[in-house]
């Protein structure tokens, strides 16, 4: 498709290769499994409601430090689960982040906070991977409006509650890449009503006050996304109410993947 | 956790929990960082959560209109277009203004503490038209820091997840989920005029039988006449009544105006308490109020009617809501200009005047 929204996600995450049968021929499946197939259900309603739409999600897989054999391997379960996954780029490990800049990926999954916040640094949109196995029928995209919803001199106030600089300006540069995301995730969800929507999307501010959600919402409503579900903590206990909007991605530009922060004032 | 809440939450996993309380401090050293000179809300397990919905808060009769006659896309378009009009005080708005004046006391006396009242905003309105309700939150000053906005998806799950106390909505259905759920909740009603109302204390008037105790004597009285009910009373007047769905929320009322006497201001408390029953003092006042004690809850004032109409009474008391399950005296408190919450609980629900309602019920949207 000629506007794709590139998605890489990598093969660990596709399959379950920590399973006990991960010898037989068939590899069990991973966490992106849920996620490849409300994709895959976006993909078509697109098209069923405009048979030349250009606007697409495109997904393509990474495959780091592999033998030959589980190239193939990967290959083939891949065909046998018909999953359309359009490009393989097989690599080393320290090559996974120059393979996404090079390939206009417009968001990184995985299920690694460290991998996460490393190709945030570079510049590369990433975000969490959930697994949601059996209990969506639409893919879930939420966003967290902390970072969104933060004018550039409070992201710098940061500072005080322990933040680096380093992180600081990750932060940042996260927010600027998640534009053209959202902007496409925005045109993408304008295809499809209110109602009975193969895709939804979502806001939630953990920190914030209600005034930071509120500009995260305008914010993401300035970029083309108009989001359909949003929810302000405000501090209260998020875990709840994740279990209930159940995302398949959570972006929080790094943020809440960065649990070990230090100084924080009990 | 506090004795507020009555339920815990099922936490399982430590790194989760660990993560919930980084959010915690993370967010707390924020609002300190930012000096801002809003109070920070309370820990939602130590606090009385009271969870709204939109139309309960604010005046959306109009709106309600163009979504029901335009349908859902024409609906939120029009709150998109109108998004810096602030919307026009509900039924809960005197209420919620009450639960306020109440923290700022509460924060006074003890202003470390988190057992306070907690107001969230639980609507299942889109997250555009949250825009408009943001604004107009804003243009009030309200202090609802927490909200959800379901785009269409049912509350009651969220209700949990904040660990609601009492969920006030227009929404039939929805609140009759959430006392399934074991969660305190009523459909509000707006008076036909309005009352003032005390501007630095909350009161909260309550019905007894299916309200804060269960109906088993109502059902006597439905089924069986007052003259069994009468002597059904006196037999068991010193077995306490099983707990109707508004008892905790009285508990969580009474725990505050406890930390509030503790402080030698009983004499000025921000909260008062009454009952307003059907009951007669002298044949069946007596095992309301032994069940009360045995429960250790207080009530400021309990007012037997012994039937007569609770409209004129209501107009002298003027809470900020009055909880009833029978609809006959919602009626009759709005006409009178109460602020009056029906609770769809128990064998009230089957009858309409004394009368039993032979048709089904019709369903609301």
């Amino acid at each position: 498709a000629q506007n794709s929204l590139i998605i890489a996600l990598q093969h660990h995450d596709i399959f379950d290769l920590e399973s006990p049968n991960a010898d037989t021929e068939v590899l069990p499946k991973g966490i992106a499994f849920s996620f490849i197939k409300a994709v895959h259900a976006v993909n078509q309603r697109l098209v069923s409601h405009n048979s030349s739409e250009s606007l697409g999600f495109e997904v393509i897989l990474i495959a780091n430090e592999c033998s030959e054999e589980s190239k193939v391997k990967i290959v083939e379960n891949v065909k046998h689960y018909g999953m359309e996954i359009c490009k393989f780029y097989f690599c080393k490990k320290d090559e996974v982040i120059k393979t996404l800049q090079s390939n206009n990926v417009k968001l990184f999954l995985s299920t690694d906070s460290d991998e996460i916040y490393k190709a945030l640094h570079a510049d590369v949109p990433a975000a969490v991977l959930y697994d949601q196995t059996g209990v969506l029928d639409q893919l879930k995209v939420t966003f967290s409006g902390d970072i969104i919803g933060l004018p550039e001199d409070s992201l710098d106030s940061l500072a005080d509650l322990g933040f680096s600089e380093a992180q600081i300006k990750t932060f940042k540069s996260a927010k600027i890449c998640m534009k053209e995301f959202a902007g496409l995730i925005g045109e993408m969800r304008r295809r499809f009503g209110h109602e009975n929507s193969p895709l939804c999307t979502c806001l939630i501010t953990v920190w914030g006050s209600r005034n930071i959600c509120l500009s995260a919402l305008k914010t993401l409503g300035g970029w083309g996304l108009d989001v359909d579900e949003a929810f302000c903590m405000a501090g209260a206990p998020c875990s709840p109410i994740l279990a209930l909007v159940k995302p398949h991605i959570l972006w929080d530009g790094g943020l809440h993947n960065l649990r070990d922060v230090p100084n924080f004032e009990l | 956790m506090s004795e507020i809440k009555q339920e815990e939450l099922n936490s399982t996993n430590q790194n989760v929990e660990k993560a919930d309380e980084t959010d915690w401090a993370a967010a707390k050293a924020h609002y300190e960082n930012l000096k801002s000179k809003k109070p920070r809300p309370p820990k939602p397990k130590n606090a009385v959560t009271i969870a709204v919905s939109s139309r309960t808060l604010f005046d959306m009769v109009k709106d309600r209109k163009v979504f029901e006659e335009e349908g859902l896309e024409k609906y939120v378009e029009y709150q998109q277009e109108h998004e810096n009009e602030p919307l026009k005080p509900g039924s809960a708005f005197p209420f919620v203004k009450a639960l306020m004046t109440v923290n700022e006391r509460l924060r006074t006396l003890y202003p470390d503490s988190e057992e306070l009242f907690d107001i969230v905003l639980m609507t299942n309105n889109h997250a555009q038209v949250g825009v408009r309700l943001m604004n107009s939150i804003n243009h009030y000053d309200l202090t609802i820091e927490r909200f959800c906005m379901t785009g269409g998806q049912s509350p009651i799950g969220y209700l949990k997840a904040y660990m609601t106390n009492l969920y006030l909505s227009k929404d039939t259905k929805k609140v009759q989920e959430a006392i399934e759920e074991g969660i305190a909740a009523a459909i509000m009603y707006k008076p036909d005029m309005m009352m003032e109302l005390s501007e630095t204390q909350l009161r909260v008037a309550f019905d007894g039988d299916a309200v804060l105790f269960s109906d088993e004597s109502e059902i006597i009285v439905k089924q069986h006449g007052l003259d069994t009910f009468f002597e059904h009373e006196k037999q068991h007047e010193n077995k306490p009544l099983a707990q109707g769905p508004l008892k905790c929320f009285l508990e969580a009322l009474g725990k505050l105006q406890k930390k509030i006497y503790a402080k030698n201001e009983r004499l000025d408390c921000p909260i008062r308490t009454f009952l307003v029953t059907a009951r007669s003092a002298a044949s069946s006042g007596a095992r309301v109020l032994k069940t009360l004690r045995s429960w250790g809850l207080e009530i400021d004032e309990a007012l037997f009617l012994a039937g007569a109409p609770k409209g004129p009474l209501l107009q002298k008391i003027r809470p900020h809501i009055f909880f009833d399950d029978q609809m006959f005296h919602i009626e009759g408190a709005k006409e009178m200009g109460t602020i009056a919450a029906h609770v769809p609980y128990g064998i009230g629900q089957k009858y309409n005047k004394g009368k039993l309602i032979e048709q089904p019920e019709k369903l609301q949207k």
